[in-house]
């Protein structure tokens, strides 16, 4: 098998790359390592197969060799490194090693008696460095299952999650022995886990004179290499359906070691060899080899946009992807393509995947570039399936609860370690997201606790810690995508989100965009969801969509390519914003909806949002069209909230009078109402509102007609509803009101098992 | 093939030789033959399947076990519970001028030169385990096996016994002549050398170290089995598959000195290979040369499936359905429910929903009338579905249970969990016993994972530092007193019994009758035509705007019921009367909730 290989020629070649290869600046790298090793600067030696393969007068037979005889070849290009290497330019301490060799080459020449190979001394021991020959890091790594039985020998490259890592042990490279009757120096180079020490004195004196020299083993001169075995087990994401992961055994040497722990999720390159038996095992097992890898080098995986590295054709897929005029439609119909519809909340997602970038003040004050989003909504809608997409995509995502699932919740606490009974700090859901996007699913049930800090979080992305002693700030850069659901089951669109989520204003204004998704009672919408059931019982597979989807990959990659800008806006947009800043003002002003909040949140907002629009054109500049479309977005959220004006406006009177009613008589302190005081009463409140005094009949008339003032029909209207609801029984015949008090509604409630949206109106009315 | 030159029975590893060396003849290197089959395969395929050899090959189990010779054909029918990985093997060396194969064997056949050419060959491993709950009226009769043993308990053996523990190398040469050899004299020779006395044998049961008995409420005496697959895609062989595996056994149940000393070299490093923690003297090897998946229905009979004939399903359904309304007291809805749920199945996968799955939650039990149904329901289930299991859930339990499988990376195998299922599984969740109190990490964790079962029929294993979905196909039914919630069924029906009817005696025939209706009835194919289609469709339309509440869940339930409704009349298109049937159905299940 083995074919005459020469290998003191793939030495001269090994020495001729070394010594000639020029990097990418034209410097001699290698050379230069050489003399950082010769200055005992660094111990490691890493040779590219890259570079290899990049040099000038590659040889590919050599190249094939390299790589399919690694281990070999580690030892070949060590062999030329002897020879290369230079003299040490600068002073550094001998070390015990050092003065060891210097004895050593002293009493080299008298020492040479013979050709006896256990006399010489092997280069191994000589050397103050390691090679490694690194693996090319071009195209994809290994999975665990994919080295075969012909890759043994060969240099591979893998990825895995670390599961087990042993201490960190000395491995015997070169056994040194001293002999008892010739007081010569003995070399046993140690290749295996396990070795069969000498006991007799090989050298030709003992031999000739039949002495048996008795040997003993010097630990101080033998030569050590610090070692560790760990395994590593195959990504959830690279095991088919209905496997097991599968794990593979990993030997770290040198300076390889302390580099992994159980948890990491690594690449390596190594060497994929067998363990040869010994002893008896090697007996027993007969014909059965392990295998393990003997790593060469170890890189930690990246899994922040900033570090991703695209991969292979991805450069040019996105390249192609950017020229298209639609992928800003693309790529967010690419995100949950299962959820129907949605299409402005998905794009909304999107931009909160890309986000804007950082801005950091001269006086030092940051000003966050994460889009935080907050959907509201009935229950069914999808909300945890988008926010669960969104995570999957995302390449540093953590989905949680607002409850958590851990006593640290979602921001961080300091802990009493059980074991050492030290106090810790332990970063939650928020903390771990750091530089990624956080899923806060249930936000409205977060602990109080949480509630508090959150508010730092989301603006100065920040949490502060100071409790038990341990006082420190923890980075929280992170995008927050929360999921509410309405304080009473369903939304209710009389009130305002503030009301509905159960969350401050000061909390919600922090959100760039507040999104609400509603369950609509229209058929066609029915008809789509009948559809879409039967047809995936059916045919097994759901309904195609009329596009190909881009693979969750593709979008990952197009977003860290487009995070990668940070665009600035022209002198000639700011006052184009500025104006659409304070018409936005303005309306709200005239309008009479009391609850929207426009600040200079709202204005950052849309600066944040039309930057990450830009950075998904892949422009460095925000275009007029990109704060066209961030104000149409926060436009259409804010529809999603309070279009339903007409809906409304008839509702709203019901409830309106309600407070009137329940005012009134909180403020009288009666529980009996007459019909006659509560017409009095709400029609009073239109006089008020109206201000009659100043107004002149005609006037009052219109506001009357334009649905200011509340009719007789709405007050009955409002008393058989909230009737229904048990806060108050009507007389049958006089229409007077009763409210009934506290203990005797809880009785009723407990009759009824009224739902939980009125549970909630009836709570305002135990206030009285 | 007619006269062959050996018995493929008692010298599988003959006729293996033997092809490979026709192979190599006919001028195929040892490099194209790795890696697939070179007629060996197809051999024994033919000599069980076609000429009906199956049913002469003993089965293994934890009672036949001793009694088989090792280097014989073998079957075992098991769950795959663990995968090992992969083994690298020296699959053909050259000795001398000959190459010769190491394939389907543990351990060499000839001295191995050390410096002569080898190829490494590479083979699975996969620790099965029998299918856990698997009700022993599944198992078939094994006189076969009994006759074979008979005949080969030989009075030497424990003479021979003895003189096995001279040295190992010098009993694989000696073993690999004889079997070179082929003559019925050797063989009996060398069966008396590796088989163990039985004496010994008992010793070794009962200090079963507890890594081999991972399947927690596992009887003691169940064999688990590491089998060897060779040259297969890793796309059939799945976790949790029901398999027959056919070929070489080998088994030594000696503890020799050498295993001890090995363990002691390599005590603190955890470079050993995981079948170290299996010891072949406690858990037998079978090299596979032939495997097929079983089906449910394959596990029910062993006779050849019937196409099911429409007034004979009829008339087998109405049976059933009597059988169901006695255990259930005379309730007809809860029975009609009942059946629909024993019929079901996950049919596919779509996103994350589990088309077909229909989970049952018969509520309104208490603890005086749950003494009486619930045994009653547990012994018709039993008695009618192949694997079955039942957990009365307490808070105790939730805490103190794994229900999830679990990495152990000390040994690096798998531990399962209660949840660790085949594929066709029953399970009955009686919540009846439920009291209040607080569930810790693992209860929480527990309810967690009963929920996703429910929900979306998958377990997450847990690797420690991910966790991994594993989809799973259970047919789960919930007893409790009210609305179960935190097992939130697909069907919540409130159990209304009527009489309480005295425990009927089923005759074995009909019970055959309806075993066989259940498993081959659920995997009829199903469609809907158009104009159904459309009924279907304007049906969900108008319920819904009677009605919000209704999602595309209940509308997903109802076409799962409307397609098991046909089944379980063996029709394989939905008709008008069985949507109709399962609408009203639906109209007095939700008339019961009132």
């Amino acid at each position: 098998m083995m074919k005459d290989v020469d290998f003191n020629r793939d030495k001269d070649l090994a020495r001729d790359f070394l010594s000639n290869f020029a990097d990418a600046d034209g410097e001699p790298k290698y050379m230069k390592i050489l003399q950082d090793v010769a200055n005992h600067k660094t111990k490691a030696i890493q040779i590219d197969l890259e570079d290899l393969f990049n040099y000038k007068d590659l040889d590919e037979e050599f190249l094939r060799r390299v790589t399919e005889n690694t281990r070999r070849y580690i030892g070949i290009f060590a062999d030329a490194i002897d020879e290369l290497i230079p003299e040490p330019t600068e002073a550094f301490p001998d070390d015990d090693h050092d003065i060891l060799m210097t004895q050593r080459s002293e009493e080299g020449t008298e020492n040479m008696d013979g050709a006896d190979p256990r006399q010489r001394m092997p280069p191994e021991i000589k050397r103050f460095y390691e090679v490694y020959i690194r693996a090319s890091s071009k195209g994809r790594p290994f999975t665990i299952r994919e080295v075969k039985a012909s890759y043994i020998g060969q240099l591979v490259r893998i990825s895995g999650i670390v599961t087990r890592c042993s201490d960190v042990k000395p491995l015997m490279q070169v056994a040194v022995y001293t002999c008892e009757e010739c007081g010569f120096e003995i070399y046993q180079e140690v290749t295996a886990r396990v070795f069969m020490p000498l006991f007799e004195c090989p050298s030709k004196r003992c031999k000739t004179n039949n002495t048996k020299g008795n040997l003993i083993l010097q630990l101080r001169a033998s030569k050590f290499l610090k070692f560790q075995e760990a395994k590593i087990q195959e990504l959830a994401e690279h095991v088919p359906k209905g496997h097991i992961p599968r794990t593979m055994t990993v030997h770290c040497r040198g300076e390889l070691t302390r580099k992994v722990a159980p948890g990491d999720v690594v690449e390596l390159s190594g060497i994929f060899l067998p363990i040869p038996y010994t002893g008896f095992r090697a007996m027993r097992a007969g014909l059965v080899a392990d295998t393990y890898l003997e790593a060469m080098s170890v890189s930690h995986f990246k899994k922040k946009y900033e570090e991703y590295e695209l991969k292979g054709d991805e450069e040019e897929q996105i390249a192609r992807l950017a020229e298209d005029g639609d992928i800003y439609n693309k790529l967010a119909q690419s995100l949950a393509p299962e959820i129907f519809g949605h299409e402005d909340i998905k794009k909304a997602l999107l931009l909160l995947l890309v986000g804007a970038p950082h801005r950091k003040l001269k006086d030092g004050m940051k000003i966050r570039g994460d889009l935080h989003i907050c959907l509201m909504g009935d229950p069914g809608v999808a909300k945890s399936q988008l926010l669960k997409h969104i995570i999957n995509v995302a390449p540093r995502g953590v989905y949680t609860t607002g409850k958590g699932s851990s006593g640290v919740g979602l921001t961080a606490a300091v802990q009493k370690d059980p074991v050492t009974n030290e106090m810790v700090l332990e970063g939650g859901a928020l903390v771990l997201a750091d530089m990624g996007i956080c899923a806060i699913d249930e936000f409205d049930k977060m602990d109080e606790s949480d509630r508090t800090s959150i508010h730092e979080v989301m603006e100065q992305q920040t949490v502060s810690i100071a409790k038990a002693g341990i006082t420190t700030s923890l980075n929280a850069r992170t995008a927050v995508l929360a999921a509410a659901n309405p304080a009473w089951g369903r939304y209710d669109l009389r009130r305002t989100p503030a009301e509905n989520i159960n969350l401050p204003p000061a909390l919600l204004s922090r959100f760039d965009i507040l999104w609400l998704i509603l369950d609509r009672a229209d058929m066609d919408s029915d008809l789509e969801m009948a559809r879409h059931v039967v047809y995936v019982h059916q045919n097994k597979e759901s309904p195609s969509l009329g596009f190909t989807p881009l693979e969750p990959s593709v979008l990952r990659a197009y977003i860290s390519a487009a995070r990668k800008l940070s665009p600035s806006i022209p002198r000639e947009l700011e006052e184009y914003i500025a104006s659409a800043y304070s018409g936005i003002r303005q309306d709200e002003a005239k309008s009479n909806s009391p609850h929207s909040y426009t600040t200079v949140r709202t204005l950052l907002s849309i600066l944040r949002i039309s930057a990450a629009l830009a950075r998904l054109r892949f422009s460095d500049t925000v275009a007029q069209s990109d704060v066209d479309e961030a104000l149409r977005l926060m436009q259409m959220s804010k529809f999603s909230l309070y279009s339903e004006d007409r809906q409304r406006s008839g509702l709203d009177a019901i409830s309106d009078i309600y407070s009137i009613l329940r005012d009134e008589a909180a403020r009288t302190n009666k529980m009996d109402v007459s019909y006659a005081h509560a017409l009095n009463w709400i029609s009073r409140k239109l006089l008020d509102n109206a201000e009659i005094q100043l107004l002149v009949v005609s006037d009052c008339l219109k506001w009357m007609c334009s649905g200011q003032g509340y009719s007789e029909a709405q007050l009955k209207e409002c008393l058989e509803e909230y009737a229904a609801l048990n806060v108050w029984q009507i007389h049958p015949n006089t229409f007077d009101i009763r409210f009934i008090d506290a203990s005797t509604r809880r009785r009723l409630i407990e009759e009824d098992n009224i739902s939980s949206i009125h549970s909630h109106d009836l709570s305002e009315f135990e206030d009285i | 093939m007619v006269g062959l030159p050996y018995d493929l029975l008692a010298n599988p590893l003959g006729a293996v030789r033997l092809t490979f060396q026709k192979a190599v003849e006919s001028g195929s290197g040892p490099a194209t033959l790795e890696g697939r089959d070179w007629g060996a395969a197809d051999l024994f395929r033919q000599f069980l399947f076609d000429d009906g050899g199956l049913s002469q090959v003993p089965i293994l189990n934890a009672a036949s076990v001793r009694s088989i010779p090792p280097n014989t054909l073998v079957r075992f029918r098991g769950m795959i519970q663990d995968m090992l990985g992969n083994e690298f093997y020296v699959g053909a060396y050259k000795d001398g001028g000959l190459w010769r194969t190491n394939k389907f064997m543990d351990v060499s056949q000839f001295p191995m030169d050390l410096s002569s050419d080898k190829r490494v060959w590479e083979r699975r491993l996969l620790y099965c385990v029998p299918v856990p709950w698997l009700n022993s009226w599944t198992e078939p009769s094994s006189e076969v096996l009994l006759n074979r043993c008979a005949s080969w308990t030989s009075p030497q053996r424990e003479k021979r016994q003895r003189e096995d523990d001279e040295t190992i190398d010098h009993m694989d040469m000696e073993v690999s002549d004889q079997v070179f050899q082929g003559s019925p004299h050797t063989k009996k020779m060398r069966g008396g050398q590796l088989s163990p006395s039985s004496h010994s044998d008992e010793c070794m049961v009962e200090g079963t170290c507890p890594s081999t008995s991972m399947v927690p409420g596992f009887e003691r005496n169940s064999l688990p089995c590491l089998v060897k697959i060779y040259d297969s895609t890793e796309d059939d062989l799945k976790l949790n598959d029901i398999f027959e595996f056919v070929g070489v056994l080998t088994f030594d149940p000696e503890v020799t000195p050498a295993d001890k000393e090995d363990s002691d070299e390599l005590e603190n490093s955890f470079c050993q290979e995981e079948s170290a923690h299996l010891p072949p003297s406690k858990v037998p090897r079978l090299h596979c040369l032939v495997h097929r998946k079983l089906a449910v229905h394959d596990v029910v009979s062993i006779s050849p499936v019937v196409e099911p004939k429409p007034n004979q399903v009829k008339e087998v359904r109405e049976a059933l359905l009597g059988h169901l309304t006695a255990a259930l007291g005379n309730d007809v809805l809860a029975a009609e429910f009942m059946l629909l749920h024993l019929l079901s199945k996950v049919h596919a996968r779509v996103d994350t929903l589990a088309v077909g799955k229909l989970s049952l939650n018969l509520t309104c039990f208490n603890k005086e009338n749950m003494s009486v149904f619930g045994n009653s329901l547990n012994l018709a289930v039993k008695n009618l579905l192949p694997i079955t299991h039942h957990i009365p859930l307490s808070v105790d339990y939730l805490n103190t249970t794994t229900l999830a499988p679990r990495k152990d990376y000390e040994t690096n195998r798998l531990m399962s969990g209660v949840l660790q299922l085949a594929e066709g599984s029953h399970l009955t969740i009686d919540e009846t016993h439920l009291q209040a109190g607080t569930l810790n990490t693992v209860g929480v964790e527990n309810v967690r994972l009963l929920k996703n079962l429910l929900e979306l029929q998958k377990v997450e294993y847990d690797f420690k530092y991910y966790k991994m979905e594993m989809t799973t196909d259970v047919q789960l039914l919930v007893l409790s007193e009210g609305k179960s919630n935190i097992l939130p069924a697909d069907l919540v029906v409130p159990f209304r019994p009527i009489s309480v009817g005295s425990p009927e005696m089923v005759d074995a025939e009909a019970l055959k009758a309806w075993r066989w209706y259940l498993a081959s009835v659920r995997s009829l194919p199903h469609s809907i035509e158009p104009e159904m289609q459309k009924v279907v469709e304007d049906d969900m339309v108008a319920a819904r705007q009677a009605d919000r509440t209704l999602g595309s869940q209940d509308f997903s339930r109802w076409l799962t019921m409307s397609r098991l409704m046909s089944a379980s009349f063996g029709e394989t298109c939905m008709s008008l009367e069985h949507w109709q049937m399962v609408k009203e159905l639906e109209r007095l299940r939700r008339e019961r909730h009132q």
